[in-house]
């Protein structure tokens, strides 16, 4: 994708290749941006993936907190949800998790978290930006400047809360690989296995800056390629794939079969709602229609909101915790009530390898318990400012579908439906087609060349 | 239009009031600036003890990176300690967060070349131009350097350099009693260490503190030296030192409890280092005649320098002096230990001569011949400044003249310099006489004309 365009400033944060869009100059302003929306004077935790830009941008990143008067805990390389969960146990009063997550090692990102580790909602998020756009920053005289602090026990508390929700012990059963794509996953799971007995056999290990063992995306393709095929050789009951900020996952099944990263939502959906029935399943659009099938078997709801954590997060906002059983997308990204509704790779996992083992059943078999999707996700560049145009040719051509227009266009047909849309964060537009049963690759070729007709 | 005095960008650098003047963004701009001027490679960062120097430094570590320099980070040190290491370890250039002398609200960047140097006016101008362009290098994740961390090395190398000029042993030997004022500044332990553990003086310190803010005002002129003064009583020190915040300027107190002349202390410096080897001497326009009376003595030659560290350091490269500086504000240069003002070689200059003579403190500033100065300062008038340096030449006919800086005028008699300052709008009046009534009529001619 073109790297000139690769800075992207919205309401999840800041985003982009370091360097080549992204400057120390955007760092400093949102990190005082983000000072000065904060309540005066809280201290603030940041933390970080291993990309080498992740220094530069720490040291933007508490430069601007001091000088907007907040003390910064700087946890270290830690995951994304262990900077959320210490927000909240150290009573701050926000967070900042400085990394790019599944993007390639090139680029790096600014998340931004408010107090408890929540994400924030659209309204906190737009003011943001607006004091990030007006830079009228409230920096503070030297008497009031705020001081760092470093606190390294983050990933030891964070597992003390694991263990209380999920009944390790009887996990240790599990062989389990993991490929850490050389991110903060290595850091919980190794100090999981010294504390608890758990057996996470892991690949990808050492922490990387410059160059990921692979493309850190949490995909049933690169699950494929890379895990799968170690499964049965080492005897693993499960395997399992992270993104580099371990919020996302994906995995494999003991007979070494990559399974649809839409599956993680589906088995978690499924589990939770088997003990409280009734619950919603908050999603967005895009994501399977197995998860309507899910839910009617449990007296549960579907909400589907549009593309991206914004929504969901805004979603969430409208319902009482005690409401809903689990919050997701198709990308492998899930949040549980017991998590504060944090994206949380690791404890994703923990939900399925949990589920195995109450079921007394395999991996292979708890998948196995569901009826046949099929789903075919694509992506293409987008040069050209004719979505519109596209989105009117795309209703033309299918007029006998049911047209939801929430994100983008989404078509539904018994059995069946297409979904196109444009990137959030990246220039693309993206189609994803399913099907209950065998592929529906006309169908997605169909709409795939007709996209092709307007983006370039 | 009101005038903002808070922050200044200029070619010293970047300094200012921190908070709504002085932000981490722009220091953060000046520092990639930096780095993309010096190239990628290690570049030196220290600091001072200012409440927003760790701040600062974290800013000034963002642009460096984002530049793609190595950071080489030394914590809280001294100024010349930092400009010491910078030329030790070949690094591309080196930054200190301090603002010197000034009081705790500000803070600044100096900027050191690949050699510890200050910037000369050329670097200076090219930085600056670069800063404004904004056209900084962007380093990539993959041409991104990483952060090393050395806070002992830079303080042993400086102190082996400062030993090697002086007897170490025969001022161990005399366990000198010495009163210290660190100002709870950058040199704090440093100093301490210096004189107690290398120098083996029985040291009697007071605000050593390097987590306390500054216990007094900046700058160590006699004014503000009352606590060390009573220390020297209390203690019966033979020697006393006080610092600045950032180690460079020293002040000098005797075992009365006088607080020394500046001019007199640079004197005293300039007398033990032509000892060692002879060669030229380079000093500021306004500094006292006492020091051609010392050269003299060594039959060395002195050259003058407009105000300023850096116009200073400049010359002495050009003419290869083998020690200079600027006496009115507690300046030592001593280029065999680095081209910069260093108060530690200042202060084993002085206990290495009291160790070598016998003599005390007091008896050795006798020794200088006597001479009489005055400063002050005027409210400066743009347009007038001309017209006043064309009557203060008709007042004083036959006056040799030079006017590399301001105009300065020379007679049998003495001396008057006038001068614009560099960083406040006042006019700045030196004049220095061998007589009290001599001084006093030349002072009055002088700003009778302004």
């Amino acid at each position: 994708m073109s790297e000139e365009r690769s800075l992207r400033i919205s309401q999840v944060g800041l985003r982009g290749i370091v360097g080549n869009g992204l400057t120390a100059a955007h760092v400093l302003d949102f990190a005082a941006a983000f000072g000065t929306f904060l309540p005066d004077h809280g201290k603030v935790v940041i933390g970080r993936d291993p990309r080498a830009s992740g220094v530069m941008l720490r040291e933007g990143v508490v430069a601007g907190l001091l000088a907007t008067g907040h003390d910064v805990i700087d946890l270290g390389i830690v995951s994304t949800p262990v900077i959320q969960h210490s927000i909240q146990r150290l009573d701050a009063v926000g967070g900042i998790s400085i990394g790019a997550s599944h993007n390639a090692a090139q680029w790096n990102a600014l998340k931004f978290f408010g107090p408890r580790g929540t994400y924030l909602n659209s309204a906190e998020a737009g003011e943001l930006l607006d004091i990030y756009h007006l830079k009228k920053f409230g920096f503070e005289e030297w008497q009031t400047i705020g001081q760092r602090h470093e606190d390294p026990t983050a990933t030891d508390h964070y597992l003390d809360d694991l263990a209380r929700v999920f009944d390790l012990d009887s996990l240790r059963q599990f062989r389990v690989l993991v490929d850490c794509t050389n991110g903060t996953s290595a850091l919980i799971l190794k100090r999981m296995n010294e504390r608890f007995g758990t057996q996470f056999i892991l690949i990808n290990e050492p922490l990387e800056g410059r160059n990921f063992a692979h493309e850190p995306s949490t995909t049933k393709k690169m699950v494929g390629l890379q895990l799968a095929p170690l499964i049965e050789h080492v005897g693993a009951d499960a395997g399992f794939l992270f993104d580099i900020d371990s919020d996302r996952v994906a995995f494999a099944t003991e007979k070494g079969e990559a399974v649809s990263e839409e599956m993680v939502l589906v088995l978690l959906a499924d589990l939770f709602l088997q003990h409280r029935p009734g619950r919603l399943i908050i999603t967005s659009i895009s994501t399977t229609a197995l998860l309507d099938d899910v839910a009617a078997r449990h007296g549960g709801k579907v909400v589907r909101v549009a593309v991206g954590r914004q929504a969901a997060i805004d979603a969430l906002a409208s319902y009482r915790p005690e409401q809903i059983a689990v919050a997701g997308e198709g990308t492998g990204a899930v949040m549980m009530p017991q998590f504060r509704f944090v994206y949380d790779g690791i404890a994703s996992m923990l939900g399925i390898l949990s589920g195995m083992e109450k079921l007394g059943c395999t991996l292979s078999q708890l998948v196995g318990r569901y009826p046949k999707y099929s789903i075919l996700k694509g992506q293409i560049p987008l040069e050209t400012h004719r979505i519109p145009e596209l989105l009117l040719e795309l209703e033309e051509r299918f007029p006998d579908g049911e047209r939801t227009t929430l994100d983008g266009l989404r078509i539904d047909w018994p059995g069946k439906w297409v979904h196109v849309r444009v990137s959030q964060t990246e220039p693309l537009v993206r189609v994803i087609c399913e099907q209950c049963g065998e592929p529906p690759r006309a169908l997605f070729d169909e709409v795939m060349d007709l996209v092709r007709g307007y983006t370039a | 239009m009101k005038r903002v005095h808070q922050l200044k960008i200029s070619v010293s650098g970047i300094r200012g009031v921190v908070g709504d003047f002085l932000t981490p963004n722009l220091a953060c701009a000046f520092a990639q600036a930096f780095g993309t001027y010096v190239g990628p490679g290690p570049v030196v960062l220290g600091r001072d003890t200012r409440a927003t120097g760790e701040m600062l430094e974290h800013a000034v570590t963002c642009g460096l990176l984002a530049a793609g320099c190595e950071v080489v980070k030394v914590g809280i040190a001294p100024t010349p300690t930092i400009q010491v290491y910078v030329s030790e370890i070949r690094a591309r250039g080196g930054i200190a967060v301090t603002a010197s002398h000034n009081p705790p609200e500000y803070n600044a960047l100096k900027l050191f070349n690949r050699e510890g140097l200050f910037f000369n006016h050329y670097e200076r101008n090219e930085l600056l131009d670069l800063y404004h362009q904004s056209e900084f290098r962007q380093a990539t994740n993959s041409e991104i350097r990483r952060v090393v961390t050395d806070m002992d090395t830079p303080t042993r190398r400086h102190i082996a350099r400062v030993l090697a000029h002086v007897d170490a042993e025969r001022i161990r030997r005399r366990g000198f009693r010495v009163a210290l004022d660190g100002v709870n500044g950058a040199g704090s332990r440093m100093s301490v260490h210096f004189l107690k553990d290398i120098l083996g003086c029985d040291l009697h310190a007071i605000w050593v503190d390097p987590t306390k803010v500054f216990p007094r005002e900046a700058e160590p002129t006699p004014a503000v030296l009352g606590e060390l003064q009573k220390l020297i009583g209390r203690v019966s020190a033979e020697a006393a030192f006080a610092q600045d915040p950032d180690g460079d300027r020293l002040a000098v107190g005797d075992e009365t409890g006088r607080i020394l002349d500046n001019d007199d202390v640079l004197a005293l410096a300039v007398d033990c280092a032509l000892r060692r080897k002879q060669g030229p001497v380079v000093v500021n326009l306004t500094t006292s005649a006492v020091i051609d009376d010392v050269a003299a003595r060594h039959n060395c030659r002195v050259y003058r320098a407009p105000v300023g560290e850096a116009n200073v350091v400049e010359r002495m490269r050009a003419v290869g002096a083998v020690i200079g500086g600027e006496g009115s504000n507690g300046g030592i240069i001593f280029p065999a230990v680095q081209y910069c003002r260093d108060s530690y070689m200042g202060m084993a200059f002085i206990l290495d001569r009291m160790a070598e003579t016998g003599q005390t403190l007091g008896a050795l500033a006798a020794t200088l011949p006597r001479y009489y100065r005055r400063l002050g300062k005027m409210p400066f008038e743009h347009g007038r400044l001309g017209q006043m340096m064309q009557d203060l030449e008709t007042v004083f006919p036959g006056a040799q003249v030079d006017r590399s800086d301001g105009l300065k005028l020379m007679m049998p008699e003495g001396w008057i310099h006038v001068r614009a300052s560099n960083t406040e709008p006042l006019l700045r009046v030196a004049a220095e006489a061998k007589s009290q009534e001599a001084l006093d009529e030349l002072y009055g001619k002088a700003t009778g004309v302004a």
